[in-house]
């Protein structure tokens, strides 16, 4: 059976790949991201996601929620072939997708750090402002790495939040911005990786050696600042013969770049006195930005790709995501580098490149593998199944408040008080803009009504700020909140529109079962399941309220609530 | 087919930490490598070991404790006194725990060339200088080692302050501590009123349920994190009573000593016999740089009894056999002695004391100048301290961990263990 599976398969990927041939050029990025997935398979992947499965995984990934009821019944009635496609056209184009991707790009960019000045609701409206224009993300990148009179006063939050401390700043705009860990290098070349010597290091380290702080004397405001002078150089901790007296500014996987010739008069636009802030005349910093917003270098676009990569699939093409070096290959070359390319060729565009991403039936695989498939295509690094992506704090908030309809009937009163004034009403409704604008209001007001709740599941879910915000935790802690905290518990009390409230009022069981699923794990329930919860009821005519309580405790707390599958 | 992560094997029951770190490879999870040398993991398995902190947060002055130097120009108003050990002296305001000297080992030789607080707490309980890489805490580190898997409370407890995630460094915030600040039971382990025993439990039949249909044939090391940590609160909001200090019969308790300090010692006793595998209880005040003899009187009055009391139980019920006891501060106080009679931070001779789980009785590490302004004999600093710890505990402290496919060394490479403390 199984060897028959294969050879189908085998020839279906030839069919295919011939098929393909003479037309790449024309060939979507999703297609090709496909043929070049599968060709590496020894058999047939898990099938395609069904519809309740692809509708939660898309959602939260792109708005950082579970869909409401009403959201889930819609797409699953919807009978047109290409729903799945609108759909994600809506999402991106949807108020909270810049929201859940200030918090992707804070996660990957400042690992939840805060910088001295800028509060971080700045920080987090400067990204969603970011991705809500559609910058382009090796502008964003540069524009955090240069971080000078023109850029916008957020843009310091980076290098701010590492004290622009040089070594600091090479370690993370090492690992954030060109996927390398170079801390060891620091020291000595690193003794297991090759690629990561102390040439490296210090090449980057040599762009920001010239940086530093200044502290206005009067408003006590920090800035950076920047010196025209001062060179890098190193001597190793293990071998002092092993030394360098001044090593060039290169960017990781670059050439090195020389500072132009300057005469000691030409060096700065301000020169460094008491009290003032000097500018240079020639700037390392620009210029590692400028490297960035030219996007040629390789080592950051694969970067940009992998991180993207790995926020949608669950697992970076090269693992862990700051760990690119030779003997860390990534598992599909060619793939990475078509994605880089295409970053490249298509603008940086983060919606264009997830959309791309999430059309794709890689992204769109079951997480349940078929009970056929051989137990080496579980191997993550195939992607041959839908992997399990624990959520994080702040998605696992909002799902919370969606599943339990806190945040959903608020969501609503929000929008018609917004409509209550008929002028208003009719200025919304003048053209898709203004329509797109009233939403924007609501969500702003409903994330600012919520935030402190989505505070106490940072508390309780996030890893510490400053350490790598892929890695999870399950902590008794953690299920004691769950357990026995009040936010979850208030939740959870009937009232007239929220989960609890609305099941209460249903009398048929079966119907109860298929409103409490499809709220909490936006799926229908399967015939046993139908049954178990019959069975819960059964006997509780008194507490009827105390029985749905418990059920929709134990699906809030349950592994398919807590994991994107 | 079933899923290879599905097991319901022996194997699987006792290795179950060695399971979840085999598969941190393939999931991501930030998880260690096994390293406990292969003769002493059966032994262990025999008999777990433990570990416990006194904490004396400020500095505690080695001229008032352990190492005295009466008549000196240095040495204070107070007199050395013998102890149980022939030849060893201590300071007259430790006469309980000079009695119980037999039981432990000093270390007089501390050069940790640091006087900052910070800076202090942080060598001491991590065994580095901070900076690059985040070490964890030594309690993170053998709660991530040691802690059994079927015991039903957290292995790292601080007692008298709070938990701190950050505690555990890159080994991930489920071995970081948790925090008993006021030496009660910890909080959201009691259930909301309106809940019953009854109720919860039956929930927790049905979320059960729910998750074998998931994990059916989705099993990770993730999932089984997730679905273990309901079932370790669930055991833990059984385990209330251990938390209560009253449940001591009251002449121990007065043995122990009514204030803060002796409940938190005789609370970490319980936690200790109940299977927690490290404790740090912190006793605080000894900060002094006015009327450092004053404050000595006073802080150590109260230690004094509670440690002495805490060290014969240990050994009475056979704990401490398996318990690694030091009493340890951030840094000593200089000898010097301010116009304010106070002393003030001193790191760069100093000492700590050892008790229990192999350590040499009676012994004396190192020697100080007849002032105690320098090391004089076997100068020794934090990094060597935290290897001593974990090989007295079993652990090879020259291996390495592995976090996220990258091996790191457990302890500072470059320091190795004091073998004259091991027996």
């Amino acid at each position: 059976m199984a060897a028959t599976s294969r050879f189908a398969w085998a020839l279906t990927v030839l069919v295919l790949a011939v098929a393909a041939g003479p037309v790449v050029a024309a060939e979507p990025l999703h297609e090709q991201i496909d043929r070049l997935i599968e060709a590496k398979l020894p058999s047939a992947p898990a099938p395609v996601a069904d519809d309740a499965q692809f509708l939660r995984r898309v959602y939260l990934d792109l708005l950082g929620r579970i869909p409401s009821p009403e959201e889930a019944r819609a797409f699953l009635a919807d009978q047109s072939a290409d729903k799945r496609a609108r759909l994600i056209e809506q999402l991106l184009a949807a108020p909270e997708f810049p929201w859940r991707m200030a918090h992707v790009l804070d996660d990957w960019l400042m690992e939840r750090r805060t910088a001295q000045g800028i509060s971080r609701q700045q920080w987090l409206e400067y990204l969603r402002r970011a991705v809500e224009e559609g910058k382009p993300l090796n502008w964003l990148l540069g524009e955090l790495l240069r971080a000078d009179q023109n850029t916008p006063a957020e843009a310091a939050a980076f290098l701010l939040a590492r004290g622009a401390e040089p070594n600091a700043v090479t370690r993370d705009v090492g690992r954030v911005v060109f996927g390398v860990d170079l801390q060891c290098a620091q020291c000595h070349d690193h003794p297991d990786i090759d690629d990561y010597t102390q040439d490296v290091y210090y090449g980057l380290f040599a762009f920001y050696t010239r940086t530093g702080l200044f502290t206005d004397r009067k408003t006590k405001k920090t800035f950076l600042t920047e010196k025209a002078e001062g060179e890098a150089s190193y001597t190793s901790v293990f071998d002092s013969s092993i030394k360098k007296e001044r090593v060039l500014p290169c960017p990781p996987g670059g050439k090195p770049l020389a500072d132009p010739k300057l005469s000691k008069e030409e060096l700065y636009l301000v020169p460094p006195a008491k009290g003032v802030q000097p500018v240079p005349r020639y700037s390392r910093r620009a210029r590692l930005a400028q490297v960035i917003e030219e996007g040629s270098n390789l080592w950051f676009r694969r970067n940009v790709a992998n991180r993207l990569w790995a926020m949608m699939m669950g697992r970076g093409l090269v693992h862990p995501v700051d760990y690119f070096h030779g003997d860390n290959p990534p598992s599909h070359p060619k793939l990475l580098d078509l994605l880089a390319d295409y970053l490249l060729q298509n603008g940086f565009d983060l919606r264009d490149f997830l959309r791309q991403l999430a059309l794709s039936r890689t992204y769109q695989r079951s997480s349940l593998p078929p009970k056929t498939l051989p137990a080496e295509m579980l191997a993550p690094e195939l992607f041959a199944v839908g992997q399990l992506k624990p959520l994080r704090a702040e998605q696992l908030a909002w799902s919370v408040m969606e599943a339990t309809g806190t945040s959903t009937t608020t969501r609503e009163a929000l929008r018609s008080r917004f409509l209550r004034d008929p002028k208003m009403r009719d200025i919304f409704q003048l053209d898709a803009k203004r329509a797109v604008l009233l939403d924007r209001m609501v969500q702003q007001e409903l994330a600012r009504r919520m935030d402190g709740n989505v505070k106490v599941f940072v508390r309780e879910f996030a890893p510490p700020s400053g350490e790598p915000q892929d890695q999870f935790h399950a902590t008794a802690g953690q299920a004691l909140f769950m357990n026995n905290g009040n936010l979850i518990r208030a939740w959870l009390v009937p009232r007239s529109a929220n989960l609890t409230g609305r099941l209460l009022k249903i009398k048929d069981t079966d119907k109860l079962a298929e409103e409490l699923y499809l709220s909490v794990l936006t799926r229908r329930p399967d015939p046993g399941e139908r049954q178990a919860v019959a069975e819960y009821l059964k006997g509780r005519e008194k507490d009827r309220a105390a029985a749905i309580q418990e059920m929709a405790w134990a699906l809030l707390c349950s592994v398919e609530f807590r994991f994107n599958h | 087919m079933k899923c290879r992560y599905a097991c319901g094997s022996p194997e699987h029951a006792l290795h179950r930490r060695k399971f979840l770190g085999a598969l941190a490879g393939i999931t991501g999870l930030g998880t260690v490598g096994f390293f406990t040398r292969p003769a002493v993991a059966k032994e262990l398995q025999k008999r777990q070991k433990h570990m416990l902190v006194i904490y004396l947060a400020g500095g505690v002055s080695q001229l008032e404790s352990w190492d005295p130097k009466p008549g000196t120009d240095t040495g204070g108003p107070f007199r050395a006194i013998p102890t149980s050990v022939p030849g060893v002296h201590i300071s007259e305001l430790l006469p309980h725990t000079a009695k119980q000297m037999h039981r432990m080992a000093l270390v007089r030789s501390l050069n940790t060339k640091n006087s900052d607080h910070g800076m202090g707490h942080y060598q001491m309980t991590h065994g580095r200088n901070r900076g690059g890489l985040n070490v964890p805490h030594v309690g993170s580190l053998v709660n991530r080692l040691l802690h059994p898997q079927d015991c039903p409370l957290p292995g790292f407890i601080h007692v008298g302050r709070n938990g701190d995630i950050k505690d555990a460094g890159y080994l991930g915030p489920q071995y970081g501590s948790l925090g008993l600040p006021s030496g009660g039971p910890p909080a959201g382990i009691a259930r909301p009123k309106g809940l019953s025993v009854e109720a919860d439990l039956r929930r927790h039949g049905f979320l059960r349920k729910v998750n074998d249909h998931f994990l059916a044939q989705r099993r990770s090391a993730e999932t089984e994190a997730y679905t273990y940590s309901y079932e370790q609160a669930l055991r833990l909001m059984e385990q209330r009573h251990v938390f209560e200090v009253d449940r001591e019969p009251e002449k121990l308790r007065e043995a122990y000593g009514t204030h803060p300090f002796g409940r938190h010692c005789l609370l970490a006793r319980r936690l200790i016999e109940h299977g927690v595998t490290y404790v740090q209880v912190n006793h605080t005040n000894y900060d002094t740089h006015h009327e450092n003899f004053d404050f000595h009187i006073e802080q150590l009055g109260e230690f004094d009894r509670t440690f002495a009391t805490l060290l014969e139980d240990l050994a009475s019920r056979g704990l401490l056999e398996h318990t690694l006891v030091v009493v340890m501060s951030e840094f000593g106080r200089t000898p010097r002695i301010n116009v304010r009679l106070g002393r003030d931070h001193w790191g760069r001779a100093w000492s700590v004391a050892l008790a229990g789980c192999g350590i040499q009785h009676g012994a004396v590490v190192g020697k100080t100048n007849k002032n105690g302004t320098a090391v004089t004999e076997r100068e020794v600093d934090h990094g060597h301290l935290f290897h001593t710890y974990l090989q007295a505990l079993g652990l090879d402290s020259l291996g390495t961990v592995n976090v996220n496919g990258r091996e790191l060394p457990v302890a500072d490479p470059s320091r190795e263990p004091i073998e004259e403390l091991l027996a």
